[in-house]
């Protein structure tokens, strides 16, 4: 297809508002906090209405004049159409909104739509739209004509002479799309169950008809919806700057020098979201303002629907203040600064008692002063520097890009490259300018040289240091041009030397836990290699793997769900009705390694952990950061903590950090019926699996399954979940950890072994009648596990054992008599009962009874 | 459209990425200088810089903490300095606000914020000791025959600090002395025990003490004697060394053993206090995370900004400013914690029928809705939209081949990882075997990194460090550089498809001069480029702050090329490429291979350079027409924009310059 030119632009919408079009359709909602299913149920219409508004809703965002679109409804009561008015028929079509370039109104005016009692004629809609359309372009025949059909197919068409309409179609060069509501799908893979005899008829014809239209595709709703979160890449095209590049004294040695006319383009340009709009309830009456949000939400019951709240967009304003008051004494410097620390806190909306100056309370006399009275200038130290301009007199520089010398490609630091990327190109205008350009390009390239360049833009302006390194294309020679650090910009902090330990006799140590051994060093070279990359793409036409990862696909997430959100909220009324669809796939598509990878390293991965003993050191204290920065701790803190290496005695990794939990958690467990503690409990347990024990499996649990954390309100300390560093089940929450591997289903022989040890390890510990009922538990759940994975000689194995360990001594008796007291249910697995699930078992039914006795 | 002028303006725009860390900046530093008076310390010697000048240890220390103040007082004018003085019988004048120190130390300068009277006041006092150098043994007298105890200096350290620095600051002590050995004589063990007790309570008083010992051939500086049975590890400026003190422990690596020469330039790299700018997880696969903390070791350093005065008769104070949101109808100011999210309303909209049943109506600035409903979105939704849910840390992809890294891939400064033990234990040696690996493997990591609990994830690549040390006696550290990928949304296509190529016989021209004018085994030197424009500013600045003149003919770029060099090496070289290029035939095609289709070129329309040259200097310029104007400046990548006149103006102009 040519490229399309932006704008110029008829798009027709027509929208079916026949009575089935009312009927209640259930949608699938994003997960809710505790990722627990939510639906809603809106009307088919209301659902089919989402994507026209999100339609328009980008014609809105991108403003052009030359983007217009058009709405008719088909089922109205009411008949109000350009054709019906000169010849009658087409009854119940009606141009709801004329041809113009779409505002916000345009969407309300789409919400007011509502099913009706009537039929509407799908076929008439698109006479009518055509010829609405036509009119409308009567004089502009070269903008391209779109319609857009909406309908769910339940009304009954007239089939009469549509092969007429299609050619008048194909005639105007008119693209068709008909998006239906649970039409069924091949593309998207859905097929709608019990469908009507009418509808599936209607679908049929629907595509014999697209198949027609020279420019036509028939779809179903929900991949529409989909579609339009699809990231789709603004193409800019960077602005061509003129400058020139130069090399030598160009006025006194002219013949001994050259500047070249050249071009500068941006090659890689930051784009970020777009940035919000900010909003707050107006307060409208004395009534109202005095309520809070909670009110305002019980009012809707009282109050009549027709009561609305105003939401003002609010405009930024800056005010200036000086404190007042203080004594003005040596220390009154250092006071100062104290305060400006407290102002902003209070900028960040934290420290809400000291907002208003006007405040009596407030400790700093703040002053409100204009700021026609304030004088710019700069504070060197403590003291004032006035520079009434803002600025002091700028550097005398000239434009250009003169070249400073050179150096060998492979001597080149990546890390310091400082930002954007442009391209250089010789003068598109001068065939000896290109020439001259060319062969310097080429000549670098050859010896694989880069320059050293200093930039300035514009007479007076700020040179930049940099480096020009040559590209040669098929058709053009180019340079690039990378900023590079000043003296000033490289921070040069000292790190302790990971390799070169030295102990206080000066003596230089070769073995040290900070030191990796040849084991750890070969595990890591074996997980590098399994977690390449490098075939882990699509297969390219010759069915060679490419590499995984394209910086060409790789979309900005945060742009792209920005502008989903803003459309998003731009069509719906209510947001905790109707929130944000999840995004779209290929927004994620690059946030995980490939499964592929993930299987091949598994066992790398795992040899590494064994190797490595990578252990988090229990947070002494949680801190709660008020400024919501990950930042690093203080070098206070780690100076009160004491580091402990644990990986000084490799023997002892065995150990439990922590065996019991803490008391906060055992709190938290008992009152599961607070829903909140308890999710915030969960998402815990979930964070720290993800850190720790999902390893095993790492294909296994597809990330969607699981719920994104959510941002922790508060850091609670973390629990530890107690776990040995070869065992995948835990000491802290035994069954919650085992129920977790067995849903994901291929490690169950390691987890049921494991349950087993840990079941053992924690009636034997001393004081653990109080975990007696957990324990039981437990077991129950092993057991039945075990019976149904056919880990039976298992499940016998870790009862006899556990019989021996309990009856000797030190042993358990109180806790064997308990399990005895279960009864059958906790014995050997015998042979009957193992053939009733598919296995074996070598326990006769009578030796399983005895077992207890 | 923004007129052509604007489009210049690029250097105007702001790095928003630069704002980000501003909240580290919010930090206070302090640093105490102390410096040995003793008779080795002020032993004259001859000037490592001037000729026929006798300094001493003591006078290069001053100068370096001078230095180190007028950098600090530019980049932190936040940040407070003091100078204390050991092994001198001066004297502190109590008075009511400070702390008796303990004898023969010496609070030359207590802790207080930087200001230019302070910084004068040194200078001067160098000044004087460089015409006299008895001037510092009249002003800080050295104690003869004997030593301060070590520990009484920290003990005086502590109180210093106590008086003069705010709690929440970083604070630090630069000990400056080239006693190896102070306490050599009887007693020496129990001088070393009350030396080691009185760091302690240094360090927790949270202050780190960061040594720069000063090694003379005749007398090289031995730390085994003294220092190292002192200086704990849990001293260390490091912030996130952890070693157990009963193993065999490491020796801190911030102590600087350097010739008096060096001095300064070991303080600069100490000057900046180590601040990480994010300590994360960095999941290595499900199961094996480890911990780093992140480091900006480029970023660009800009200008300070300019701040809003108020004069108050006696002194001038700044104005802070609040930036406040108001619903503009009813003049009403809103509380951040009500302010929700949403888009432009887009133009005022003509309501046409009021009929009232529309289930949100939009008039200017107002949304309206039924109550109850919320169009508008909270900024914990507009958090999640950036972060996509995910919690701050890096997680590996996998990895690729080093050539993978392609030069245009970049959109902003790298970050530099280094493990953290104190968060996962084993990080360091994991962190270790990774980097041999991918350095022996020519790998790099990918990996998905979001280092902000507000920030957007990116892709970035992780570009392994060896350890390696340089002939100036730096090491770069082992580590990672996390350099940010650009997302699709970042790049752009070529601008230019197709230029005329040069031939061979014309490269091989340019790479004669090409040649000459390469650095051997070089690269690109930050170091030799200090920023000139900051450096302009900051001269300035002080001598504003001085009330001094500013002498702008003193300043020297260092940043431009070395021309005569450069004629000297290629000159010729390159005076027989140009003529090369005279006769290059390619160069010779009359009509370019270019031009956007659609534009419409008119007949006969190029004037050539020579000809307008000429009707320049016979002054009939005038007779050009304004599109032919046009053509020859836009030649000349000059603003095409503005009236004839101007554009003739514009044409004089460069033919001015380029006489």
């Amino acid at each position: 297809m040519p490229a399309e030119r932006a704008g110029y632009t008829v798009t027709m919408f027509l929208i079916d508002t026949s009575p089935s079009m009312g009927k209640l359709r259930t949608v699938q909602l994003p997960p809710g906090p505790n990722n627990e299913e939510r639906t809603s149920e809106i009307t088919r219409l209301e659902w089919a209405l989402q994507f026209v508004k999100l339609k328009i809703q980008e014609m809105i965002y991108n403003g052009r004049k030359t983007d217009q679109c058009g709405v008719i409804v088909f089922g109205s009561e009411d008949t109000n159409n350009i054709i019906n008015e000169q010849n009658g028929g087409y009854e119940n079509v009606s141009d709801y909104i004329p041809i113009a370039q779409p505002n916000a109104a345009t969407l309300s005016k789409l919400d007011a739509l509502k099913a009706t009692d009537i039929y509407g004629d799908p076929l008439d809609a698109i006479i009518v739209g055509i010829h609405t359309q036509a009119v409308h372009l009567a004089s502009k025949k070269t903008w391209t004509r779109k319609i857009v059909l909406i309908t769910d197919g339940e009304s009954p068409i007239e089939l009469e002479d549509w092969e007429a309409t299609v050619d008048k179609m194909n005639s105007l060069n008119v693209s068709m799309t008909i998006v239906g509501v649970d039409f069924d799908s091949e593309n998207f893979g859905y097929v709608e169950a019990n469908k009507t005899e009418m509808k599936k008829t209607n679908e049929a014809f629907f595509h014999e008809f697209i198949s027609k239209v020279d420019n036509g595709i028939v779809g179903t709703c929900e991949e529409a919806l989909q579609e339009t979160a699809r990231p789709d890449i603004k193409q800019t095209k960077s602005a061509l700057m003129g400058t020139l590049l130069r090399l030598g004294d160009v006025d006194t040695k002219a013949d001994e020098a050259f500047e070249l006319v050249v071009k500068t383009s941006k090659c890689t340009a930051m784009s970020r979201p777009k940035s919000w709009k900010k909003f707050a309830v107006r307060e409208t009456n004395p009534r109202e303002s005095s309520q809070d949000e909670d009110a305002e939400i019980d009012m809707e019951d009282d109050k009549a629907e027709t009561a609305k709240v105003a939401y003002a967009q609010l405009k930024m304003r800056s005010e200036y203040y000086v404190e007042q008051g203080g004594e003005a004494d040596a220390e009154d410097d250092v006071k100062m600064e104290d305060d400006d620390e407290i102002l902003l806190d209070k900028r960040k909306g934290k420290d809400k008692e000291v907002r208003l100056p006007s405040e009596e309370e407030n400790t700093p006399h703040l002053e409100k002063v204009e700021r026609e009275e304030l004088i710019r200038g700069f504070k060197y130290g403590t003291t004032y520097a006035p520079c009434p301009d803002g600025q002091f007199p700028r550097l005398n520089t000239r434009k250009g890009i003169d070249i400073c010398g050179f150096f060998l490609a492979k001597n080149f630091r990546r890390e310091l490259s400082m930002g954007e990327i442009q391209y250089v190109w010789a003068d598109p205008n001068s065939a000896k300018q290109q020439a001259a350009f060319s062969s310097i390009v080429q000549a670098m390239y050859e010896k694989d040289a880069i320059a050293i360049a200093r930039w300035v833009t514009k007479d007076g302006m700020d040179c930049k240091m940099g480096v020009l390194t040559p590209v040669v294309w098929d058709e053009v020679d180019c340079l690039l041009w990378a900023q590079m650090p000043f003296a000033d910009d490289v921070r040069k902090y000292t790190f302790a030397s990971l390799d070169h330990l030295v102990n206080k006799k000066g003596e230089v140590l070769t073995e040290h836990p900070f030191i990796p051994t040849e084991e750890q060093l070969d595990a890591m070279d074996n997980f590098v290699d399994a977690m390449d990359l490098m075939d882990a793409g699509d297969k390219d036409e010759e069915g060679n793997r490419t590499p995984w990862f394209d910086t060409l696909e790789s979309y900005n997430p945060s742009v792209h769900r920005t502008k989903q959100a803003m459309f998003h909220c731009a069509v719906v009324s209510d947001l905790s009705a109707n929130p944000l669809p999840p995004p779209h796939p290929e927004l994620l598509k690059y946030f995980d390694t490939p499964k592929r990878v993930l299987k091949r390293s598994r066992d790398a991965l795992e040899e590494c952990k064994n190797v490595l003993k990578v252990k988090q050191v229990p947070k002494k204290v949680a801190r709660t950061r008020k400024d919501g920065h990950a930042l690093a701790q203080d070098e206070d803190d780690n100076l009160l903590l004491e580091g402990k290496e644990p990986s000084l005695h490799h023997d002892m990794s065995q150990i439990q950090i922590s065996e019991a939990p803490s008391p906060d958690n055992v709190k938290a467990k008992a009152s599961v019926e607070n829903s909140e503690t308890e999710e915030e409990d969960e998402e815990e347990e979930l964070l720290l699996d993800k850190v720790k024990k999902r390893a095993t499996s790492p294909s296994a649990a597809p990330r969607k399954n699981q719920p994104l954390p959510t941002p922790a309100r508060s850091m609670s300390p973390e629990i530890d979940p107690g776990r040995a560093p070869d065992r995948i089940i835990g000491s802290t929450y035994p069954l919650a950890d085992f129920k977790k591997n067995i849903a994901q289903g291929d490690v169950v022989t390691k987890a049921v072994e494991d349950l087993a040890a840990v079941i053992i390890e924690i009636a034997m510990r001393p004081f653990s009648s109080r975990r007696h009922t957990e324990l039981i538990e437990c077991m129950q759940f092993l057991r039945e596990t075990a019976l149904l994975e056919d880990e039976i000689d298992a499940w016998n194995a870790f009862l006899v054992n556990l019989k021996d360990k309990c009856t000797s001594e030190p042993g358990n008796q109180e806790f064997w008599s308990e399990v005895k007291g279960v009864g059958r249910g906790l014995s050997l697995i015998s042979n009957k009962e193992a053939k009733q699930n598919g296995g074996t078992s070598k326990v006769s039914e009578s030796g399983s009874i005895n077992f207890f006795s | 459209m923004a007129p052509y002028d604007d489009w210049n303006a690029i250097d105007e725009e702001e790095d928003e990425e630069l704002q980000d860390y501003s909240y580290l900046e919010g930090k206070r530093d302090v640093i105490l200088f102390c410096i040995d008076c003793s008779e080795s310390m002020q032993e004259l010697r001859e000037d490592p810089n001037y000729e026929d000048t006798k300094t001493c240890h003591l006078f290069a220390a001053l100068e370096a903490a001078v230095q180190i103040q007028k950098k600090k007082v530019i980049v932190g004018p936040n940040d407070s300095v003091g100078i204390m003085l050991f092994n001198t019988t001066r004297k502190t004048a109590t008075t009511r606000i400070q702390s008796e120190l303990k004898k023969n130390t010496f609070a030359y300068q207590p802790i207080s914020p930087l200001g230019a009277p302070t910084i004068q006041e040194l200078i001067r006092l160098l000044d004087d000791a460089r015409e006299d150098p008895e001037t510092l043994r009249k002003a800080f007298p050295p104690l003869q025959g004997k030593r301060v105890p070590m520990g009484d200096v920290f003990t005086s350290c502590n109180w210093v600090l106590r008086d003069g620095a705010p709690k929440t600051a970083t604070k630090r002590v630069f000990l400056i002395t080239d006693e190896d050995n102070p306490h050599s004589g009887p007693g020496s063990q129990q001088l070393i025990t009350s030396a080691r007790t009185t760091l302690i309570d240094l360090t927790q008083a949270g202050v780190t003490v960061e040594p720069f010992f000063i090694s003379t051939p005749d007398n090289p500086f031995d730390v085994t004697k003294f220092y190292s049975s002192v200086l704990l590890p849990t001293n260390l400026a490091d912030d996130d060394e952890d070693v157990d003190p009963s193993d065999p422990s490491v020796l801190p690596e911030s102590i600087s053993i350097s010739r008096i020469e060096d001095l300064l330039a070991q303080m600069r790299f100490h000057e900046v206090p180590k601040r990480a700018h994010y300590s994360v997880p960095f999941k290595l696969g499900e199961g094996l995370t480890i911990g780093v903390k992140g480091y900006g070791l480029v970023t660009e350093q800009k200008k300070g900004s300019y701040k809003y005065f108020v004069d108050l008769g006696d002194r001038m104070e700044v104005a802070t400013s609040r930036t406040v949101y108001v619903d503009e109808a009813r003049e009403a100011e809103v509380e951040k914690t009500k302010i929700l999210y949403g888009t432009s309303l887009g133009e005022t909209v003509a309501v046409e029928d009021d009929e009232d049943e529309d289930d949100s109506r939009i008039e200017g600035m107002i949304r309206e809705v039924p109550i109850g409903k919320r169009p508008f979105y909270t900024a914990e939704d507009i958090r999640s939209f950036r972060t996509m849910n995910l919690e701050p840390g890096i997680k590996l992809l996998g990895f690729k081949d080093r050539s993978e890294l392609a030069f245009e891939d970049n959109i902003r400064h790298s970050h530099f990882i280094y493990p953290d033990e104190m968060t996962y234990s084993g990080s360091k040696r994991t962190f270790s075997a990774l980097i041999k690996s991918l350095v022996k493997k020519k790998k790099i990591g990918l990996v998905l990194s979001l280092t902000r609990r507000n920030a957007t994830p990116v892709f970035c690549a992780l570009l392994p460090q060896e350890e390696k040390a340089d002939e100036a006696g730096w090491t770069d550290p082992a580590g990672f550089h996390l350099i940010p990928l650009p997302f699709a949304d970042d790049i752009r296509a070529a601008t230019v498809t197709k230029a005329v190529r040069a031939s061979d016989s014309l490269k091989d021209a340019a790479r004669a001069w090409i040649d000459k004018l390469s650095v051997k085994n070089g690269a690109y030197p930050p170091d030799s480029y200090p920023n000139p424009a900051l450096a302009y500013h900051n001269a300035q600045l002080e001598a504003s702050a001085f009330r001094e003149e500013f002498d702008p003919d003193s300043f020297e770029d260092l940043t431009l090329p070395k021309i005569e060099m450069i004629h000297k090496r290629a000159g010729a070289l390159m005076k027989t490429w140009k003529v090369a290029l005279a006769h290059e035939e390619a160069a010779d095609i009359v009509d370019i291979p270019e031009k956007v289709a659609g534009t419409k070129r008119k007949a006969e329309v190029s004037v050539d350079e020579a000809e307008i040259r000429s009707m320049y200097e016979s002054s009939s310029l005038g007779k050009m027409r304004v599109d032919q104007l046009k053509d020859f400046l836009r030649s000349k990548s000059q603003p095409v924009s503005g009236k004839k006149a101007e554009l003739l103006e514009r044409v004089a102009t460069w033919f001015d310059e380029h006489a």
